[in-house]
């Protein structure tokens, strides 16, 4: 090796001023991204539901961790990440065989999704999922989660094999669309004739949508375009898009059949009291687990009809020993923060050492530039860690202060709130009004948040003479009215929308498979255009997913439609665009969105009383598809005006 | 093996740009050709789109149209070069304006493959020039987005079509250490095929306005086309005469067979350069390696003297079998001046030697012109 010229000496003040503006113009970039998504949730907050943002601090010091985030964690693939996998793609097929390369898939796509669990949002998205309703699913996301990522995890990984397999043979990715898309179809509608597994349907497609991570994406991108480009087969530089689409199509696929295995054993959905009677016991005991389990379920997921079967026969017990509602801890910084750092040491670290292992040990080479590589996978860690920590410190709060609320707006109908439980109850502080028809309502004073007395109606059946004891219901009224529901639907169909686009404009995942884009059709396709094609994709999707828990439209139904629009669009698009549109759909769905997402279809669902606020991603990851399907042929359209000059130019466009 | 690097061929390098469309049939025409390396990378050109008027009163509306394009780069023997242009111009048009250009450029080559000979010549040209005073200018700008002012300015100044392309910039960056990173070695290159009399002139007028004399501003220089076809398509959209302009210039270079006619610069070759960095008697060395090689290359080259090199990902395409089954391969551009060609020259030849691959070539031309702010 020839000897290195000797390193150049920059003063301190001049090297100052270099990092400063390379600071300036990364963080710049970030504030610009996640700008939309803020002032949209913020405007929403205090213009329509008039309040102001419950912990103001805390929530700066989010929004200010999520912005240095995304600038390290996208610096961080920059520098570490992509250049690593692009190098082992490379020169893995110089190396290694056809079989091996696929093994290699295998592995990483395996590892990816136990590194980045995405069950987490899963189950938080069926948090109130019920073993009544809908026993197959609630098996799968509490008594057997293992089982549920195992077979995430095998469906992401034969996705990444058979994608890693795609560009060492130089196979194009519409024959994988054409084949896996009416397969997925066509289990799906299998699963929706069965009364339990159409539970499962929302969760399967959504899992295909969350896998594939903040790390994963970029990391495989990077990998699968330098096989393309080592092995040479497309003649396209595009070559190295479609593993994403594999490994979002794959999941669904396991997850179904995960279902379908497990299903013969569940109990069928039944009526909750019926759930929860003696005669019931035993089934029930052995689908929840413990006595213990059922009586949790009864408080935090049962109606009061389910309690009162289940409470019936144990006078020692009472409901009101069980608080309704669990109490909302404060998040404290620090463990935040911590608990954040340990989850970005498992997304980051596994990932990189298994490829690092396969370039040292194997491929017998090392990093291009060994400290900008170990600079960027600090800066990965780093920006991971903070993104993460801020989003649920700032932006996931923010999310939810404006989600939970979110069906007050169109609600024509009061909804209980809370319950007070007085004991001694005087009868006597009981007055009768006289309504204009002659009926006669009784009432007594309640004192409000400020101490002001206020008239609050009196229901006799919630009176226990005996013990004296009387509990109110205290009910909040809608925010416009009993009316105006059509209006209040509009606005948060509209709330979806800009969650949506917003939130998909800051997406880290995106973003780099934006860059990637722009920097292989060499700036004909812009990463602007990409991200924000996508990200119309997503609120239109979000429309669609909120419409579905509104409206309680069947899983099913939303699904055919689309993906049959979409194999026609792909049948009609060039492969170029096919690959860069599919693998778009499933980027969308990341650490940014999801939380926001969920937060959002958990006040709407958790209002509405629906099973599960499963759907709203898969939704969301199908409709950017079809957008950036759309967005290339237009873009095609203009880019080959040159070659046709001399028709029809004399009309105007 | 290294004895049969020492001695270069005098051969000729066939550059071929064309609309991404054309790539399935400028590969089969290569294929059909004989070569047996081409080198692929993609492009972008971006052309003036005139709007229709709004009202009659605002005039025409322009906004930059761009649009994906393949570079094909492969060498033949001098004897078969107006032979390979005259096949490509006919298989793809490119009489036409819009599809794309080709053109051919004398080289000295150090390879251990020969240029492909021997094949049937069954082809008989179509009426049609081919225009042979032409220069190829190649910018090299740092800033993102720089080489896109650089095309709206050669746009202005109708000067063609200019197909842009990405790189990598290593130099002093690599001195800086850790701190390296706050520079972008992102580079943009620029490719403007212009009249040898205009080249000096159109030169002069990218460098006032693109403002390449600050620091930082970047790289120009020029290169002999020994024959070309040339896309002069510098304006699609609304059209209000009969002919466009390129047409009638085309129909005109054809009549009066070559360009001299549209000298646009009258004197300016000859005054220009008051103070300024344009330099003579440089040269360029294009080196080709495997991908992942080529930082020992640059190394190799200036620690004998060269100022930095540019350096892009190609991929190979090969018809035979000769050159190993990967594709990947990194394409470094570096422009020296005539005096440190020996020594550079060794010492990539060295770096060459070894892994003594067949997929290894260094291409070196004459660079009359070469403008920089920053010293080589």
């Amino acid at each position: 090796m020839p000897s290195r010229p000797a390193k150049i000496h920059i003063p301190l003040r001049s090297a100052l001023r270099m990092l400063g503006g390379y600071f300036r113009v990364r963080f710049l970039e970030q504030v610009r991204s996640i700008s939309f998504i803020l002032l949209y949730l913020l405007g929403f907050q205090m213009l329509v539901l008039g309040s102001t943002p419950a912990n103001a601090l805390q929530l700066t010091v989010g929004i200010g961790m999520v912005v240095m985030g995304l600038m390290f964690f996208l610096e961080g693939l920059i520098l570490g990440l992509m250049p690593l996998g692009e190098q082992v793609g490379v020169q893995l097929p110089q190396k290694a065989g056809v079989m091996a390369i696929a093994l290699f898939g295998l592995l990483l796509g395996v590892g990816a999704t136990f590194a980045e669990p995405a069950i987490a949002s899963l189950r938080a998205a069926g948090l109130s999922v019920t073993p009544w309703e809908a026993p197959l699913l609630y098996w799968m996301l509490e008594r057997a989660p293992d089982q549920l990522v195992m077979a995430i995890g095998g469906g992401v990984g034969v996705a990444v094999a058979f994608g890693m397999l795609r560009f060492y043979l130089g196979l194009p990715i519409k024959p994988f669309v054409y084949v896996l898309i009416p397969l997925m179809l066509a289990v799906s509608v299998f699963c929706a004739l069965d009364e339990n597994l159409v539970s499962i349907l929302g969760l399967a497609w959504d899992a295909g949508a969350v896998t594939t991570g903040a790390v994963t994406v970029p990391l495989v991108l990077a990998l699968g375009i330098g096989i393309s480009r080592a092995t040479g087969k497309q003649d396209r530089a595009t070559a190295g898009f479609g593993v994403v689409m594999l490994a979002s199509s794959f999941p669904v696929l396991s997850v179904m059949g995960l279902g379908i295995l497990l299903n013969h054993q569940a109990p069928r959905p039944v009526d909750e009291t019926v759930f929860f009677s003696p005669a019931y016991r035993e089934t029930a005991l052995r689908w929840v687990g413990s006595e213990t389990q059922l009586r949790d379920l009864a408080v935090q997921r049962g109606s009061e009809a389910g309690r009162s079967v289940l409470f019936a026969d144990r006078p020692g017990e009472d409901i009101a020993q069980h608080p309704g509602s669990s109490s909302v801890g404060r998040l404290s910084l620090m463990s935040v923060v911590r608990a954040e750092s340990g989850h970005a040491v498992r997304s980051v670290v596994p990932l990189t050492f298994l490829l690092l292992l396969v370039l040292m040990l194997w491929l017998r080479d090392h990093p291009r530039h060994g400290d900008e590589f170990a600079l960027g996978i600090f800066f990965a860690w780093l920006g991971m860690g903070l993104l993460t920590s801020g989003i649920r410190l700032g932006l996931a709060p923010l999310g939810d202060e404006v989600g939970r609320p979110l069906p007050r707006v169109f609600r024509s109908v009061a909804r209980e709130e809370g319950r007070l439980t007085f004991q001694p109850f005087d009868p006597s502080l009981v007055f009768s009004s006289l309504g204009v028809d002659g009926d006669v309502a009784q009432f007594f004073y309640l004192q409000d948040s400020d101490g002001q007395p206020r008239p609050a109606r009196f229901d006799a059946e919630r009176f226990d003479p005996v013990a004296l004891r009387y509990e109110h219901i205290l009910k909040r009224p809608p925010l416009f009215g009993p009316e105006l529901t059509l209006a209040g639907i509009g606005l948060v169909l509209l709330f979806a929308f800009g969650l949506g686009y917003g939130s998909t404009l800051a997406e880290p995942a995106l973003r780099a498979l934006g860059r990637t884009v722009e920097e292989l059709t060499v700036g004909t396709i812009r990463r602007v255009g990409v991200v924000r094609a996508v990200s119309l994709g997503v609120g239109i999707g979000l429309v669609i997913g909120v419409s579905r828990i509104l409206y309680d439209i069947p899983m099913i139904w939303l699904l055919i439609p689309p993906y049959a629009f979409l194999i026609l669009l792909t049948f009609w698009s060039d492969e170029d665009f096919a690959a860069i549109a599919w693998d778009c759909g499933g980027v969308t769905t990341g650490s940014i969105t999801v939380p926001l997402v969920l937060a959002m279809g958990l006040g709407i669902g958790g209002e509405l009383e629906v099973v599960d606020g499963f759907g709203i991603l898969a939704m969301a990851s199908a409709y950017p598809i079809i957008s950036v399907l759309l967005y290339g042929f237009v873009k095609q359209k203009r880019q080959a005006r040159s070659l046709q000059p001399a028709e029809g130019e004399s009309e105007h466009e | 093996m290294s004895d049969s690097f020492a001695a270069p061929r005098e051969v000729v390098r066939i550059t071929c740009m064309v609309h991404q469309r054309l790539n399935p049939v400028t590969v089969e025409t290569l294929r059909r050709f004989g070569a047996h390396t081409v080198l692929t990378e993609s492009a972008r050109c971006v052309r003036q789109e005139s709007l229709p008027p709004v009202f009659r009163i605002l005039g025409n509306r322009m906004r930059q149209q761009d649009a994906p394009m393949d570079i094909f780069r492969t060498t033949v023997e001098p004897a078969d070069a107006t032979e390979a242009v005259q096949r490509l111009r006919d298989t793809l048009e490119l009489d036409k304006p819009g599809r794309g250009s080709v053109f051919v450029q004398d080289i000295q080559e150090y390879s251990l493959l020969a240029p492909p000979e021997g094949r049937e010549r069954d082809h008989s040209p179509e009426e049609g020039i081919l225009l042979n005073d032409l220069t190829l200018i190649t910018g090299i700008v740092s800033q993102a987005g720089g080489a896109e002012a650089l095309a709206r300015i050669a746009l202005r100044l109708g000067a063609g079509v200019p197909v842009l392309t990405l790189g990598e910039g290593t130099g002093i960056r690599d001195r800086l250490g850790l701190l390296r990173i706050a520079i972008p070695p992102e580079k943009e290159l620029i490719h403007l095929i212009v009249p040898s009399q205009d080249a000096p002139g159109l030169m002069r007028l990218m460098i006032d306005e693109g403002r390449l004399d600050r620091p930082g501003g970047g790289f120009l220089y020029q290169t002999r086309l020994r024959a070309a076809v040339v896309d002069s398509l510098v304006r699609i959209g609304h059209q209000e005469h009969a002919a466009s302009m390129e047409q009638i210039i085309a129909a005109v270079d054809d009549l009066k067979r070559g360009t001299g006619w549209r000298r646009r610069f009258a004197g300016m070759d000859s005054v220009q350069e008051g103070g300024s960095k344009t330099r003579r008697n440089h040269r360029e060395v294009v080196f080709i390696c495997p991908e992942g090689r080529s930082d020992a290359f640059v190394q190799a080259a200036m620690n004998t003297g060269a100022a930095g090199a540019t350096v892009t990902k190609v991929r190979c395409l090969s018809f035979s079998d000769v050159e190993g089954g990967i594709a990947a391969r990194e394409r470094g551009v570096l422009c020296i001046p005539s005096s440190r060609e020996e020594g550079v020259i060794e010492a990539l030849l060295r770096e060459a030697d070894r892994d003594a691959e067949y997929a290894t070539r260094i291409q070196v031309l004459d660079a009359p012109s070469v403008f920089s702010h920053q010293r080589s």
